[in-house]
Formats: structure tokens, sequence, C-alpha cells
């Protein structure tokens, strides 16, 4: 498939100039004089594709450059160096035409008026947007049954609850049934309902209109639940870019396996077993914990021998956490564990 | 048509926010009429010992110049420099840059929808207790009370123009809070609606005619009274209305240079 990518980033940089305050009166005086000026590379280099239809996650950790990124793909910032073109737009530059087939929602702002109600809101983005009343009404009635909106769409906004507030920006983004959408920490603050309200019908827009979508998060589930394919930048570098199931193979290489035994003897002729490459840890009295390498010690075969030997009551095989993963790739021990593409 | 509703839409949006803060436009014609009583006092006081007109104005000419002057300015007032200055501080400015609209556009419409609230529930008002309340002269001929109301739009216009301008620097100032105090007292005393132009020495008068300032309060008064003739009063006009569409292009320029140095913090 030699189609043209929708998104395409190369070496897409930005940096920010800040000044340096010195601390203190004698420092503040000279301050209004002389400054020094510090360059911050926010994002540094960073080069992806993004096809259509696809959902990406694109995840680090606070400061990575996560929102500079979709900034700059939305057309907000301009880039210090580097090439974006989300299809066909070069989004700073011709910024009106092209924020037309984008949707945009930042988790933490609201691009709904305040002080009015969350319908006369509706409205006035589809005028703004020129959207036919039919397809309105269309588009309304599908999120409404969605995201469960008819409730509230007559409050003001500023009387809505966070979870809410975000359903009816979400909407608000798809108003113009854009083929892209960005999102910014979509479900930051919310509560484990909404947060599912939001990841289904980010599901459904995505397989209905096969809608781009490009959100970021701190939550893996998110990630777990809509996205394929991970890009992980860190200090402004793309740190991993492709299936979160490869990264998941090559970086969940500990598995635990937790058994729960009769009684405290048989606990202790558990952890004395001759087996190479186990790490033992007592949970409790009667329960033990093994941790070993997949790759080296093969779980069915573990199993098996600990059965033949000791008695046990129960056991719980279980992976290291998707979580504990990108937390082992924020502190960039496990980077050399994986080679990029 | 179809490209301006979208901005019609802003502007209704100024007008609907507006209504949320209907208890400062209430205090607000109070304010306009301390204002006119204090200047009432002031000039009946200065021509007291006077023999005749002073700068070309007689007692009751000053009276109507002044009390005119601040029910214009009750309409062509807005705070664009610093509801923009806030939006770029708080990050708010994101938001306006993914809609699919100028954002000067955007400003000036709610500016629009802000003078338009202001003329109904502030101006009219207020025009109603000062024409009540102090010696107002009707003004010069129907053709001028035509030519004011052209003025007065290009009054808004000025104004709008330099409060773009002036918010736009909060791009780079982050706090513009100096500035916009400074802009006041300078567009209050060179605009004319604090003292008429004509009582500023020679120098002055010749500086300020290469500034856009005069045109906000000094021309539509200088025809409110009828100081000059329709004709000349029309030459006026094309004047304001040509320094009104250059603030609004300098204003474009401005931003379309300023737009690339924004820097966005947090979410």
């Amino acid at each position: 498939m030699p189609t043209q990518p929708l998104i395409l980033v190369r070496d897409l940089s930005k940096h920010f100039r800040t000044f340096k305050r010195r601390p203190g009166i004698w420092g503040g005086i000279q301050n209004l004089f002389v400054r020094d000026y510090k360059t911050v590379q926010a994002v540094d280099r960073v080069t992806f594709d993004v096809a259509q239809g696809e959902m990406v996650g694109y995840i680090g950790p606070n400061g990575a450059g996560k929102s500079t990124t979709i900034k700059m793909l939305t057309g907000i910032l301009v880039p210090s160096s580097g090439e974006v073109r989300v299809g066909g737009f070069v989004p700073w530059r011709e910024r009106t035409n092209y924020v037309r087939t984008i949707g945009v929602v930042f988790g933490q702002r609201t691009q709904l008026w305040w002080d009015i109600a969350v319908i006369e809101s509706f409205h006035l983005l589809r005028k703004m947007y020129g959207v036919v009343q039919r397809d309105f009404d269309e588009r309304m009635a599908l999120f409404g049954e969605i995201l469960g909106l008819r409730e509230y769409l007559h409050t003001p906004v500023r009387k809505l609850s966070l979870g809410e507030r975000m359903r009816c920006d979400l909407a608000a983004a798809l108003l113009h049934n854009p083929p892209l959408l960005f999102l910014d920490e979509p479900t930051i603050g919310l509560d484990v309902v909404a947060r599912d309200h939001i990841r289904k019908f980010l599901l459904a827009v995505n397989e209905r209109f096969r809608t781009t979508v490009l959100l970021t998060t701190h939550d893996l589930d998110d990630i777990e639940a809509l996205c394929r394919r991970i890009i992980i930048i860190d200090r402004g570098r793309l740190l991993y870019d492709g299936p979160l199931e490869l990264l998941k193979q090559r970086l969940l290489r500990t598995k635990q396996v937790k058994f729960v035994m009769r009684d405290a003897a048989a606990r202790a002729r558990l952890q004395a077993l001759p087996i190479d490459g186990l790490q033992m840890q007592t949970v409790d009295e009667l329960t033990c914990r093994v941790r070993f390498d997949r790759t080296r010690v093969d779980t069915s075969d573990l199993v098996r021998q600990v059965l033949s030997r000791v008695e046990v009551r129960d056991l719980v095989i279980e992976d290291e956490s998707i979580e504990d993963v990108v937390k082992r790739i924020y502190a960039g021990e496990a980077l050399r564990e994986v080679s990029l593409q | 048509m179809n490209r301006l509703s979208p901005y019609i839409e802003c502007a209704h949006i100024g007008f609907v926010n507006i209504l949320a803060f209907r208890l400062r436009y209430f205090t607000g014609i109070f304010t306009y009429l301390i204002n006119v009583t204090v200047y009432y006092f002031i000039w009946t006081a200065v021509f007291r010992n006077a023999t005749g007109p002073i700068a070309g104005y007689d007692l009751t000419q000053i009276l109507t110049y002044v009390s005119v002057g601040w029910i214009l300015r009750s309409f062509y007032w807005n705070t664009v420099d610093q509801e923009m200055s806030y939006e770029v501080l708080e990050g708010k400015i994101a938001m306006e840059l993914i809609r699919p609209l100028s954002v000067q556009g955007m400003w000036i419409a709610r500016a629009a929808g802000e003078s338009t609230f202001r003329l109904l529930l502030l101006t009219a008002p207020t025009a109603l207790l000062v024409i009540l309340l102090f010696p107002v002269r009707a003004p010069a001929s129907a053709a001028h009370l035509a030519l004011f109301c052209a003025a007065a739009l290009g009054s808004f216009a000025i104004v709008g123009g330099i409060n773009f301008l002036i918010g736009t620097c909060a791009i780079y100032l982050t706090s513009i809070l100096a500035l916009i105090r400074a802009k006041f007292w300078l567009m209050e005393l060179l605009s004319g609606v604090l003292i008429p132009i004509s009582f500023f020495p020679g120098w002055a008068k010749s500086v300020l005619a290469w500034l856009p300032f005069e045109h906000i309060a000094y021309t539509p008064l200088q025809i409110y009274l009828g100081k000059i003739g329709t004709r000349e009063a029309a030459l006026l006009l094309v004047a304001q209305w040509a320094w009104a569409a250059a603030l609004a292009w300098l204003g474009a320029l401005w931003w379309r240079a300023s737009i690339r140095k924004i820097t966005i913090h947090g979410g």
C-alpha cells in the first residue's frame, strides 16, 4: 500500500527559550539588565507516520514533549524545525482551513463556552463549521446514545462535573465529523465509569467513521483498550514506535507465580527447591511469590516440577503489568532490551 | 454572507457573555453619570471668570462636548486587550487557535457584541439621564447626527484595533497590565474625551494630527457640535475609517508575526 500517510512527521523539533531568573533582590536588579537565556528542547527530531484509521497512543512521562507535539500537529504552535503534513496541510501555515479537518480535545481545558447551555455551544459550533442541520441532528442522536449526553444538554458548562464536561467536549470535537481526532489526556481526573464511557465512544467512532485517533495519556488502561500501536517519547526524543504487543513480548520478561501452600513447612520446602533462576519472595506465612525470567524458565515446566514435589493449595500466574514496563522504559533501563524497528 | 455568519455568532457570544455581568453595567450607568457631573463642575468653574469662549468653545458647547463625549465613550469602550492577555496567560488562547476562524476577527466580533450590549443597556440609559440632568445641546443638524453615528462606529473600530495590537503584546510580555494602564491614560487624554484637542498647545495638535487617537472622540464630537461643515466632516470620517482599516491591517501583521513566538505552558 504505497498510500500517503495521514500524518507525516519528519525531524520535528521545538525549543523554547526561557530566561533563568537569579534569586534575591540583587539578582532581581541584575535580571533587569542582563538576562541568561536557557534553551529547552521540548521536542527533539521526532519522526513518525500515522495511517488513516489508526488509533495511536502517544505516551511519555510529564514534560516529555507530548503536549508540545500535539500542539504543533494541531497548528497551535509553530515548530522550530522539521516537517509536518497532515492530510496534505502544513498545520500552522493553513490553520483556518486545516482545523476544519480535525477535532481536538485537551483534557485540561474546554472549548465550550462556560456560561451558556451545552446545546447552545453545540449550535454555535455547528454554525462555525457550517454543519448542515440534518447531519447535526443525526450526530447528536448518535453521541447522545453512546455518551449519554441528553440529561445535561440544557445545563451551562460551568455546572457540569468533569466527566460530563469531557463527554460534551468530545462530542463538540466530533460535531463536524473530522477524519482525524487529537486527544490530549482525555481521561485525566475521571472516574472508572466515565473513562469506560469515553473509551467505548472512541472505539465506536473509530469503527463507524474510520476516524484516525492520536491520543496522549498517562492511563495505560486507555492504551490497552484503544491502541494497537504506541509511540513513547521522553525528554523530547522518540524512544519506541511500534505495536504494543511487541513491546510487551520483548519487555514483559519477568513472570511471576504466586503459590499458596498448605502450611508453613510446605512453604519452606518450596523455597528450598533446587531450581535455577528463581527469585523467591515470602508474601505471608502460607504464600510465596516466585519470579523468574520467562525466556530462561518455562512456566508450565516450573509449575509441574513444583506440583510434583510439594503440596500446593492454590496458584496464580501473573504477568508484569504494562505500567511497570513503561516505568522501566522511562527510567531508561529497558531501552537496551528493545532495538528500535 | 456565509463567510461572515460565524463571526456574527462570535458577536452573539460576546453579547451573551456580558449578560452574566449585568450588575456591572447598572453600576456603570452610575459611574458615567458621576464622570459627567465632575466635568460639569470643573468646566463651570473654569468658565466663571471667562470673558468669552475658550479655544473656540463657550460654556454650553463644552458641557455638551463633555456629556456627549462620555455617552460616546460608554459605547466604544471594550476590554479586548485585557481578555487577550488573560487568555495568553492561562493558555486558553490554544482553544481560540483550534477554531476555523481568524483570531483577530473573533476578538473584534466579540467586542462588537459587547458594544451592542453596551449601546442598549449602558449608552441608551446613560444618554437619557445625562440629557435630562445636564444642558446638552441637540446635534447641529440631521446630517451632522448621521455623520456622528457613522463616526461613533469608527471610534469603536479604532479602539478595537488598538486594543487588539496591545493584547497581542501579551504573547511577548506575558503580563501587560502596565501596558494596558499606560494605554488607558494615553487614550483618555489623546482621544479628546477629557479635554478637546483644540485646548492643546499648537505643537501637540500638529503631532496628534498624525495619530489615530483624536479620531476616537474629538472627531465625532466636532461633527456633533457642528464645529465643521458636513463636507469637512465627511472628509474627517474618511480619514477616521482609513485609520481603522490601517490599525486592523497592522493588527493582522503583528498577530501573524507574533503567533510564531507563542508558547503555551501546561496541559
